[in-house]
């Protein structure tokens, strides 16, 4: 009796990982033909690409598991980010052409990137504080639907907003930093792309840190899993949530900011990487922080292989149908089980 | 210590208290016994502040607390263990321990806490690094009881400690409870386990129909004839 029924529990479990396994033996062989194809310059644009990804698909992941919205307005974030850093920005530029530094030319961009990280926090508190904290007091049922359809208006309130500010033009600077780019391998790969893959790791490194073992972030935790468990203990709903949606907003804004080189700022510049975002998590599960992280890289690797070996243009399709595909077969995405454990109640 | 006064409540339009009103002293272990869908366990959500009350005050120290949320409640020292014992499950017991006790900030007094739960129930020390979801039901109880005395409460509200349970492990939840009595907290337990739970408790209420319909020493409630024929089946 014992052995049939672990042998089952062995088939089921392994059922259960199949999607992982697939998905990870199929990555490691895409990573090698880009690595074969395109040299060491590939490699490295699928993994900056990918910290990308994972600092946006982290944000959105939390934002869902902590307070059940699918956040379609993600993207505005990053497009306030990006704003904020050219403003701060540019004038510290001009500011430094006149009075040149070397130290002051190294710190301007990271203090454009923080200031952006603060607006996006502010930003966050705002909407959640304004929105969705009526909102929750309000809606019985229905709430993912009521936060989806809110989330996508404000997202056409701030892009639109933006646009009669500020109008349609794009702003945007050609780098961050005045340096020489930098050789690793054969590829060279410019100082700034490697600062905001450094930026977005060290966010998500802190993320994991703050959320395994401070207090407040194993509440975060706590109410993203159980949240009358979560008030019984003592702990209040309405600050942990108005954190995770600042922190998320703030993340969203940093990277915004930190990609400005890349994505110049205009109003619907947000659309872009909410959708491989939305990708990410999709794939990887939904409220999943951690498979949003490897989430990120699996849709970076896709993107990068779809263009060294199909064509540019194909860029989101495949990443979108590998996402059905998933979707089909592990229809919580490929991390979605574990979560929230193995039995629920 | 507290005073449910004329208590109405209910979920929605369903209204499942009529002026419930009872009262717990200091030390004391109560009983609140009655059949499924009394309102013994809304009873103990509207205690716990999971329910605003249509009408009448909860207090607790001659305080109204019913206006207050419920992470204020759980702050003020009243810890509910419900029904469902919403576990983290995705988190180790170890997490879910330190959780419980998320409203003491003090490290050192957290860790003091953890080390005498685990004296108390060694079986959870062995498991701390385990998932909360994939221990068994005993454990998962046990667990959950563990953690709402992780923060040194003075009133335990404790909804159903025996379902699911096997006989032994339904004894060893209920002097798991007794002990804590025995150190001065106060215990509120709610059970269909009528007879169990009246050896152990030292007054009762019996909830029907959302009424009290009757009060007094366990003994005394144990001996009562209607109690005899509708819950014991004597």
């Amino acid at each position: 009796m014992a052995k049939i029924s672990s042998k089952r529990s062995l088939i089921s479990r392994l059922k259960d990982k199949l999607p992982i396994v697939v998905i990870s033996f199929f990555s490691v062989i895409l990573f090698i033909a880009i690595y074969f194809k395109g040299g060491d310059s590939q490699v490295l644009n699928t993994i900056i690409t990918g910290g990308m990804w994972a600092l946006l698909a982290v944000g959105l992941a939390l934002v869902f598991g902590v307070m059940n919205i699918p956040h379609f307005a993600h993207g505005e974030s990053f497009m306030i980010g990006a704003y904020v850093a050219y403003f701060t920005f540019t004038p510290m530029q001009e500011y430094l052409y006149t009075h040149p530094s070397e130290f002051l030319s190294m710190m301007a961009p990271l203090g454009a990137i923080f200031a952006a990280g603060i607006a996006g926090a502010i930003l966050g508190v705002l909407i959640e504080k304004l929105i969705f904290s009526p909102l929750r007091r309000r809606t019985k049922k229905d709430w993912i639907m009521n936060a989806f359809l809110l989330t996508v208006g404000i997202s056409f309130v701030l892009s639109n907003g933006t646009n009669l500010v500020l109008g349609p033009n794009f702003r945007g600077i050609s780098r961050y930093w005045d340096v020489q780019a930098v050789q690793i391998g054969e590829a060279y790969m410019s100082f700034d792309r490697l600062a905001a893959f450094a930026i977005s790791m060290i966010l998500i490194g802190l993320l994991w840190f703050f959320l395994r073992y401070t207090r407040v972030g194993r509440a975060i935790r706590a109410v993203s899993q159980d949240e009358t468990g979560a008030m019984l203990v003592g702990i209040n709903l309405n600050f942990i949530q108005t954190l995770t949606f600042s922190l998320a907003t703030a993340m969203a804004s940093i990277s915004g900011a930190s990609l400005l080189f890349l994505f110049q700022a205009y109003p619907t510049v947000g659309g872009t990487p909410l959708y491989y975002a939305w990708y990410v998590v999709m794939m990887a599960g939904l409220g999943n922080v951690a498979g949003a992280i490897i989430g990120g890289f699996i849709v970076a690797l896709l993107q990068t292989a779809t263009q060294l070996f199909v064509a540019v243009s194909w860029t989101t399709v495949l990443p979108t149908a590998v996402m059905i595909l998933v979707l089909l077969i592990a229809p919580s995405g490929l991390f979605g089980s574990e979560v929230k454990g193995v039995q629920e109640q | 210590m507290l005073e449910l006064n004329n208590i109405n409540a209910g979920y929605d339009f369903l209204q499942v208290l009529w002026d419930v009103s009872f009262h717990i002293d200091e030390g004391e272990m109560v009983a609140l016994i009655g059949p499924n869908g009394a309102g013994k366990s809304t009873s103990l959500r509207t205690i716990a502040g999971l329910i605003t009350p249509i009408s009448g005050e909860v207090l607790f120290h001659n305080k109204v607390i019913n206006n207050e949320l419920a992470h204020m409640i759980s702050r003020m020292g009243i810890s509910y263990i419900s029904e469902k014992l919403n576990l983290f499950t995705g988190m180790s017991v170890q997490e879910n321990l330190l959780l419980g006790a998320y409203a003491i900030r003090d490290r050192d007094v957290q860790l003091e806490t953890l080390a005498y739960i685990f004296s108390l129930f060694p079986r959870l020390e062995e498991r701390k690094d385990q998932l909360a979801g994939t221990m068994s039901g005993g454990e998962r109880k046990m667990l959950a009881i563990a953690r709402g005395m992780m923060s040194k409460p003075q009133l335990m509200l404790v909804d159903e400690p025996s379902l699911g349970l096997q006989p032994n492990l339904t004894s060893d939840v209920f002097s798991a409870l007794r002990q804590l009595r025995d150190r001065g907290v106060t215990v509120l337990i709610v059970e269909q386990n009528v007879n169990a739970t009246l050896s152990f408790t030292d007054r009762a209420y019996v909830l029907e129909q959302g009424k009290i319909v009757m009060e007094g020493p366990s003994k005394e409630i144990k001996a009562n004839k209607h109690v005899r024929n509708a819950y014991l089946g004597i």
